[in-house]
């Protein structure tokens, strides 16, 4: 079920009595992120942030690692009277690494959590939803919610602001 | 961060504007717009029918890219030699052009990624693309490295992977550095535009009116649909992007000048390249942000979104580097004479007066003198002014690195080894082509991209704001529509 | 390599079976078919060669098709060539130093030859590879070698295998073959007969050969009313002229610098460009070396218009034109004659105006001579008159030198040029007295046609009959053409100046279809061809060995040298008092300039123009290469308002000639030296067409034309010069630069200085004291190499770097390669002046890759192209190398060289042929440098291994070690505190190039040192300029 809002603090105040209702399967959808939004559904912070750190990591050491297995186990050659292990050298490349390592798991990560891509969703369907990307403001209730009831449902988010709700039929 | 640091050594009242939030009074986005405004502002540039100036401009490039095309493959069959190097001068206009390149692409992230951190809002409008030129200046970059080696063929051994001889590369190299950073440096970006890209996309799919266009612009937005359990993955995502972006922006060019500085040759081996090259690059990006936004906002009537103040914030930002590039200039010459190393005193001074004298001072001139005249305000806000002066600053920032490169290697050590290099016709062909290559990239990506961030403008937009004062009474909102 | 001969088991098997007998094919023909023809032997152009061998016109092909297509076909005929004409010897040959029966393919082979040369004989050991010679080095047994060569004879391999050589007899443009000129032949020597060879005459160049002496006067008894003329445009004639004035007898002077205290060299390039200049370096050198400051060394004094290598090694240089260098020696004798030195000749009246202070050098230089007789040696080019000879004689005989420092002997064997005799010849064919010609060797069409006299002439001939070894000039205009084969190829004998006898063993058949002289000199007399060997051994066998001939015979040729030959020393006394004839010489100042006409450094006197090694080998003084120029000093061009590489227009007795100009310091002023050798027209696609023909304005009698006027055409000729790319119109900041660092460069002090301070080197430049911020890598294990150039000996000659390309295949880039600086040559000599710009001295510095411990070139390389060995080499992986070119770029020495194309796509399969099978050919896009001579390293050091033996100090020699006339390059283990290279690396002279750097470099130079006469005393760290 979609509900129109008109604007994105009609969107919010929704949001926050939605979640008060006690819905859990919902979503609110804008152009843009719309500020506090997040407390208002009640959604904690993005682990990404930990994803990403554990990567970055991972890249680093394994960079390092790598360089210096080639410098003194796999080819311990003399270059310029330098030792085999010679870590200065190896810091550029090591970060390097990190980087991007880091940098693929963040947007990986980012993906991965929204389950994106995915490129058909039911809400396509609904014609009214194309203005998502433009200037619409929508919640959106799944079916499976334990408290979805058609009638119900609608009539709530009527009294909560909503300017244009309907029912989409996914299947 | 290095930049701020600087900043108040160097100048006294353009980073106050930077390090606090700008635009208190002045609106980010004049004309009053709303959010479908912004959409159909924008969106329909890519929508719209394809302006008469776009063909002329992309006919143009196309051509240049040919002669790119036509001077590589020449390279490739015949081999180095077609250059002007020589003995004593085993780099020339190639790596020239490389670092040239690498630079540009600096300020791109500089302004989508630091300005992101400290959450200058006027980057919206110009992060977009700045971005983009970042990474189709880079690509022009890698070019060069690539094609300048003599055996192409087996360019692969510069990369850690399995190959005919089982041999692993030269970690100690710094052109295996240069290799490291500037290719992770590419992906960065990449990364990092794309991700901002997805919800304008998806902008686009939605007001797709053809079926090819749904599909693709349907792909590539991977069916984001603005769910807030997205924005807020999303905006963290973002976010750790642009910290990431931003020390890899500053590492790289230093890195790239670490093939200088690590050198014995005398005129490269200084240590204050890392911080010199960095300040050269924000002040050549940015140079170059201006010329392209000056050239798009014209072309496409973007005069509200590119606003005057943009330009001149950027053009502040162009002043401050170009003090710290004088700056640079200077204490190289006074190390030279204070290190009392005679290589080094004759190599700054050779630089100066010596067989290169006259590309020293076309790097002087266009570098360091000309910046000054942003001192005022008048000039700063004169866009016709300011579109002359970047293209100025962009041919100094070549000319500086040309000077660092031939006036040193053509008279090292041995005099007996000493030589004059001059660049041939295939130089020259290879040079003008990867313009070439650079505005086929910018002028597809204006014309299929959005060339602004529509989801970032709208999010600055006032009424973004849920709790803005518009919103205070109940009710107003459904009359306000 | 070529380490001294061992005396041979005997009798070794190699004189029953051919070497590489196993790969014969037709061995009862000993034909062996050494190299497979490749997929050419499917191209069409091999099938249309095949079924027509060289069709007529071969030769001017470059002129009709592209260069590409000239190559490939030239190719195809080469492989055809291979096909046809690439044996073995029939005769046995011995092994120089591997016993026949270790014949290993892949391993190489010494064997000992001569070199002729001119009137002397250059004892040399070519290196074989399955019976293709690669590589020449001096006969350390030989007396006119001894053990080095220079560049000349490295470079000669490369005539072997000039793909531009005839290749087979021809007949006015036609292909014949060589019975169709025997049956010609027989025909004229029946006519002759009747007349006893009225009519005939013979024109062949100088020679000093057993066999040739006894076919040549065979020839002249069988025929008494021929002529025999004998002509080079280079020779000694005037030598032998004076000394025979003053001496009343024909001898050969043989110079012993290693027993002279004082040397006075008066117009003579002695050490680089006159007779025996190998022999003389390496003699020279043994009396200039010192290990420390306590030891003596000679003292050089040349007087000299242009300057040379020889003035370069000077104590003391005085520039005088040539023509007053009379003038000089009169003065001398006279001022000896006050120092009551018994200089018995009627000295003219004479007069002198030349130097600032030449009243005081002569003074000093005549005090010097006085106080060591008997231990001194004054000597006179071959440009100077009969006259300054004879006094020069004089001299030496008042001073008691003769029979000590200077020997002479009765020359047999030898043919020596005479200009006269010439002349007379080209009288008689202007005059058409003469029915047949025949032409030995030589090529007067270029070197000696003064006004077109000799064509002129030559058209009057009835049969003109050329044997050379291509369509030269002179072939072009004669109706015989047949080819002569080259030295390697032919059985023969040459006896050097002191009268040792050698004999000249071929290292292969006759690549083309050719005879040697030997066998044409026989073939003119007997009208039949009869084998070289049967001919060198009669004439051995009746007039030289005495005894059991074979044992001799064998040894001869094992060891190169007929052991015991050399003449009797003989002591001639002054006959004649006046020598001249004028009673007053007057100063020679006719208006104008003089030009003086030298041998090309590269080309010699044009027989090595289409050698192509030689062609870019820079001269040693102007590092000019592929061009000749007039070099003039500052204030004659300054003087004629010329500018450098301005082409200016010589005139004088109604000739002139056009050359570019090229401003050199320390020439004598109003004193202008051409090259001989260049603007040859048939010479080859090296040669032709390359520089200016001086011969044109050079006199046929005289090396010197004065009363010449020259005019600036304004037009300007690229010139290719290695050195000091902005010539001395460097600005000033350059040349103050130059001033500071030079005397750090190239160190440097007088022999006084030196005792005074015998630590000098290292004050010279202010070192910190230099350490690395890690744990440096320890090189105190195995085997260290190291290398230490003497600069005190070294002349700067250039053999060094012709050996190393020969030794290494490194590839001639041409002269538009040059010009941008993209000369390969692995080892090169810095040229540098020092002192004052009108009178400097020249110093010169051999730099190859100095293989530095902590080389800068190793830890920017991004694929590991180049790294270290454990035995301190700084290896260049070539199949590794990307070509990033970032190691040159940071090599503080600049000795890296890159492969900006593919230098060698073009060469003939007949060049390849003469590389190096042992060394890499680089691919384009690849860095190159000196290795050290890596593969003979390790080529000796497995034969040592086999042989179950350490590896002995001196074993292994790089190229350019063994090469070097004066031993100034030594190399070995610096780990072995007993080697000669760590004694050498003890020495207070020794210093690291850059050694500031704290690179760390293997190589390190020996500083120079100047035996200065206390007297003329000049500061040595004055203003330098380069």
């Amino acid at each position: 079920m979609l509900a129109e809002f008109s604007d994105p603090a009609a969107l919010l105040h929704g949001a926050e009595k939605i979640h008060c209702e006690g819905y859990t399967r919902f979503d609110c959808h804008s152009p843009f992120p719309v500020h506090g939004m997040d407390e208002a559904m009640g959604l904690t912070r993005s682990p990404l942030g930990y994803i990403v750190f554990v990567f970055g990591l991972l890249g680093a050491i394994g960079g390092f690692f790598l360089q210096t297995w080639v410098h003194t186990k796999a080819y311990p050659l003399t270059y310029a009277g330098k030792p085999y292990f010679s870590w200065q050298a190896f810091i550029i490349v090591t970060f390097g690494l990190m980087v991007l390592a880091g940098a693929l798991s963040s947007v990986l990560g980012l993906f991965h959590l929204s389950k994106l891509p995915r490129l058909f969703d039911g809400l396509f369907y609904s014609e009214r939803f194309a203005k998502v990307s433009d200037d619409g403001f929508f919640i959106s209730v799944d079916v499976k919610d334990p408290r979805f009831d058609c009638t119900e449902t609608h009539r709530f988010l009527e009294s909560i602001g909503a300017i244009n709700i309907e029912v989409i039929k996914s299947e | 961060m290095s930049l701020l640091n600087h900043i108040p050594k160097q100048s006294a009242d353009a980073p106050l504007d930077i390090a606090v939030p700008m635009f208190e009074d002045a609106p980010l986005i004049s004309g009053n717009q709303s959010f479908a405004s912004v959409t159909n502002r924008i969106a329909g540039v890519v929508e719209g029918p394809t302006p008469k100036m776009w063909w002329v401009l992309f006919s143009f490039s196309v051509s240049l890219l040919m002669v790119l095309v036509g001077s590589v493959g020449f390279l490739v069959w015949e081999g180095t030699g077609i250059w002007g190097l020589n003995n004593p001068v085993g780099w020339g206009w190639a790596i020239v052009n490389f670092v040239f390149w690498v630079g540009i692409g600096h300020a791109g992230t500089l302004i989508s990624a630091v300005l992101h951190l400290f959450r200058q809002k006027w980057r919206t409008s110009i992060n977009r693309f700045a971005e983009a030129m970042t990474i189709f200046a880079v690509i022009c970059a890698l070019l060069f490295p690539t094609i300048h080696v003599g055996r192409v063929w087996v360019l692969y051994w510069f990369f850690p992977i399995p190959n005919q001889m089982s041999m692993w590369p030269n970690f100690r190299s710094p052109l295996l550095w240069d290799v490291f950073a500037v290719s992770i440096y590419f992906t960065v970006s990449l990364l990092f535009w794309y991700v901002g890209l997805v919800p304008d996309i998806a902008t686009l799919r939605d007001r797709a009116k053809t079926r090819a266009k749904k599909i693709i612009y349907g792909i590539l937005s991977l069916g984001w649909r603005g769910a807030n359990r997205h924005w807020r993955h999303y905006e963290l995502g973002y976010l750790i992007l642009a910290g990431l972006s931003t020390p890899l922006v500053l590492s790289v060019h230093s890195v790239v000048s670490t093939d200088f500085a690590t050198s014995i040759v005398p005129g490269w081996h200084t240590t204050i390249f890392p911080p010199y090259f960095v300040a050269g690059a924000i002040f050549s990006g940015f140079a170059m942000v201006m010329t392209l936004a000056i050239i798009a906002r014209k072309a496409f009537h973007m005069e509200d979104f590119i606003t005057i103040n943009h330009l001149e914030k950027m053009a502040k930002i162009i002043m401050v580097t170009g003090l710290m590039v004088g700056y640079a200039y200077s204490m190289e010459f006074f190390i030279s004479w204070y290190s009392g190393n005679e290589f080094e005193k004759f190599a700054f001074i050779n630089r100066a007066f010596g067989p290169y004298a006259w590309a020293y001072w076309i790097m002087i001139s266009c570098n360091v003198i000309i910046p000054q005249m942003f001192w005022s305000k008048k000039l700063r806000t004169n866009v016709a002014v300011l579109f002359v002066l970047s293209i100025f600053v962009n041919i100094g920032m070549w000319f500086e690195r040309f000077v660092i490169i031939a006036s040193s290697l053509s008279r090292d050590y041995l005099p007996s080894s000493w030589d004059y290099y001059s660049p041939t016709i295939w130089d020259i062909s290879t040079l003008i082509g990867s313009f070439g290559l650079f505005f086929t990239l910018f002028l597809l990506f204006l014309r299929f991209l959005p060339m602004i961030s529509m989801a970032e403008i709208k999010g600055v937009l006032p009424q973004a704001n849920p709790h803005h004062t518009m919103y205070d009474k109940p009710g107003v909102a459904h009359q306000s529509r | 390599m070529s380490d001294k001969p061992k005396p041979m088991k005997f009798p070794p098997k190699a004189f029953q079976l051919d070497p590489d007998g196993e790969n014969l094919i037709d061995s009862a023909h000993g034909k062996s078919y050494w190299r497979s023809y490749d997929q050419l032997a499917n191209s069409p152009e091999f099938q249309t060669f095949l079924e027509n061998e060289f069709p007529p016109g071969t030769m001017d092909l470059p002129n009709k098709l592209s260069r590409k297509k000239f190559l490939s076909l030239m190719g195809a005929s080469i492989a055809l060539a291979g096909l046809t004409a690439c044996r073995r010897p029939v005769e046995k040959i011995i092994p120089y130093v591997n016993a026949p029966e270790e014949i290993i393919p892949g391993v190489s082979k010494n064997y000992a030859s001569t070199m002729p040369f001119g009137t002397n004989a250059l004892g040399i050991v070519v290196e074989t590879h399955e019976g293709r010679p690669t590589k020449i080095e001096g006969n350390p047994l030989h007396s006119s070698s001894m053990g080095s060569a220079n560049a000349f004879m490295q470079a000669s391999i490369l005539n072997l295998y000039d793909p531009d050589r005839s290749q087979a007899p021809s007949r006015k443009g036609y292909e014949v073959r060589w019975e169709d000129f025997t049956a010609f032949w027989n025909e004229q020597l029946t006519a002759f007969d009747a007349v006893a060879g009225e009519g005939l005459s013979l024109l062949s160049s100088a020679f000093a050969s057993p066999t040739l002496f006894r076919l040549k006067t065979e020839f002249l008894s069988k025929f008494p009313k021929a002529t025999w003329t004998v002509f080079d445009p280079v020779s000694d004639e005037r030598i032998y002229q004076g000394i025979e004035l003053a001496s009343r007898q024909k001898l050969q002077p043989v110079h012993h610098f290693e027993s002279a205290a004082i040397v006075l060299s008066l117009d003579s390039d002695f050490l680089f460009l006159d007779s025996n200049n190998v022999a003389n370096s390496r003699r020279f050198s043994q009396a200039r070396r010192i290990m420390s400051e306590k030891d003596s060394m000679n003292r050089l004094y040349a007087v000299e218009s242009g300057f040379t290598v020889t003035g370069a090694m000077a104590d003391h240089r005085l520039k005088v034109p040539s023509a007053q260098i009379m003038n000089f020696t009169i003065e001398l004798a006279k001022e000896l004659q006050n120092l009551g030195i018994p200089v018995e000749v009627d000295l003219p009246t004479s007069s002198l105006t030349v130097g600032r202070d030449h009243i005081t050098w002569i003074k000093a230089l005549a005090v010097d001579l006085a106080t060591h007789k008997s231990k001194s040696i004054v000597l006179a080019g071959y440009r100077q008159p009969a006259e300054v000879h004879a006094l020069v004689f004089a001299i030496n005989d008042a001073l008691r030198n003769n029979g000590k420092t200077i020997t002479c002997y009765h020359p047999e064997h030898t043919a020596n040029s005479s200009v006269t005799e010439y002349q007379k010849l080209v009288d008689d064919l202007g005059k058409g007295s003469v029915k047949t010609l025949v032409i030995l060797g030589g090529n007067p069409a270029y070197t000696a046609n003064e006004n077109g006299e000799f064509l002129k002439g030559l058209n009057r001939v009835e049969h003109t009959i050329h044997f050379t070894d291509r369509e030269n000039e002179t072939a072009q205009n004669c109706e015989w053409h047949l080819p002569v084969s080259h030295f390697m190829e032919s059985w023969g004998d040459a006896v050097s100046f002191d009268g040792t006898l050698s004999v000249i063993q071929p290292m292969i058949a006759p690549l083309f279809d050719s005879h040697s002289l030997t066998e044409i000199y026989s073939l003119l007399s007997t009208g039949e061809l009869t084998p070289g060997f049967d001919l060198v051994q009669s004439t051995w066998r009746e007039k030289l060995i005495s005894g059991n001939f074979e044992q001799v015979w064998h040894h001869v040729l094992h060891d190169g040298v007929f052991s015991g030959s050399n003449y009797q020393a003989v002591r001639p006394a002054l006959k004649n008092k006046n020598i001249f004839t004028k009673s007053e010489i007057s100063e020679q100042n006719l208006p104008g300039l003089e030009c003086v006409f030298i041998p090309s450094s590269s080309l010699w006197d044009g027989e090595f123009s289409n050698n192509s090694w030689l062609m870019e080998n820079p001269d040693p003084v102007t590092k000019v290469a592929w061009d000749n120029v007039a070099v003039m000093s500052h204030s004659t061009a300054a003087k004629y308002h010329l500018k450098n590489k301005e082409i200016a227009k010589f005139t004088a007795d109604g000739k002139s000639i056009s050359c570019p100009v090229w401003i050199l310091p320390g020439q004598a002023d109003s004193t202008v030296t051409f090259s001989l050798g260049y603007g040859r027209t048939a010479s080859g696609r090296i040669g032709n067409k390359v520089g200016v023909n001086a011969y044109k304005f050079k006199p046929l009698d005289s090396d010197i034309r004065q009363g010449v006027r020259v005019t600036g055409t304004g037009r300007f000729q690229i010139i290719a010069c290695t050195q000091d790319h902005h010539g001395l119109d460097a600005d000033k900041l350059a040349a103050d630069a130059i001033h500071k660092r030079l005397p750090a460069i190239l160190r440097e002090a007088s022999l006084d200085e030196y005792r005074l301070n015998p630590g000098f080197v290292k004050e010279v430049v202010e070192e910190p004291d230099l350490f690395s911020l890690w744990k440096d890598k320890s090189y105190d294990k195995g085997f260290q190499w190291g290398m230490s150039v003497d600069l005190n000996v070294c002349t700067g000659c250039n053999a060094c770097s012709i050996a190393c390309q020969s030794e290494n295949n490194i590839p001639v880039v041409g002269k538009d390669q040059v010009e941008r600086g993209r000369e390969m040559a692995w080892i090169r000599l810095d040229r540098y002046f020092s002192g004052d710009l009108e009178d400097p001295e020249m110093v010169f510095q051999p730099i190859a890759c100095q293989h530095c411990e902590m080389a800068p070139c190793e830890q920017v390389c991004p694929v590991t192209a180049t790294v270290h060995t454990d035995e301190g080499l700084n290896a260049m992986v070539y199949n590794r190398c990307v070509g990033t070119r970032y190691c040159a770029n940071n090599c503080p020495y600049k000795v890296r060289r890159y492969n900006f194309y593919n230098f060698t796509k073009d060469l003939p399969e007949i060049v390849k042929i003469a590389q190096n099978p042992d060394v890499t050919v680089r691919f384009r896009g690849v860095m190159e440098k000196c290795t050290f001579c890596v593969q003979r390293i390790n080529q000796e050091k497995l034969r040592a291994k086999n042989n179950h033996q350490d590896l002995k100090d001196g074993d292994i020699v790089t190229a350019c070690q063994q090469t070097c006339p004066t031993d100034a390059i030594v190399f070995g283990n610096i780990n072995d505190p007993d080697s000669r290279i760590s004694k050498l690396k003890k020495q207070n002279r020794d210093y690291a190039l850059l050694g500031e750097l704290n690179v760390r470099p293997r190589t390190t130079y020996m500083a120079k040192i100047r035996n200065q006469n206390s007297a003329l005393n000049k500061n040595h760290f004055e203003k330098h300029i380069q």
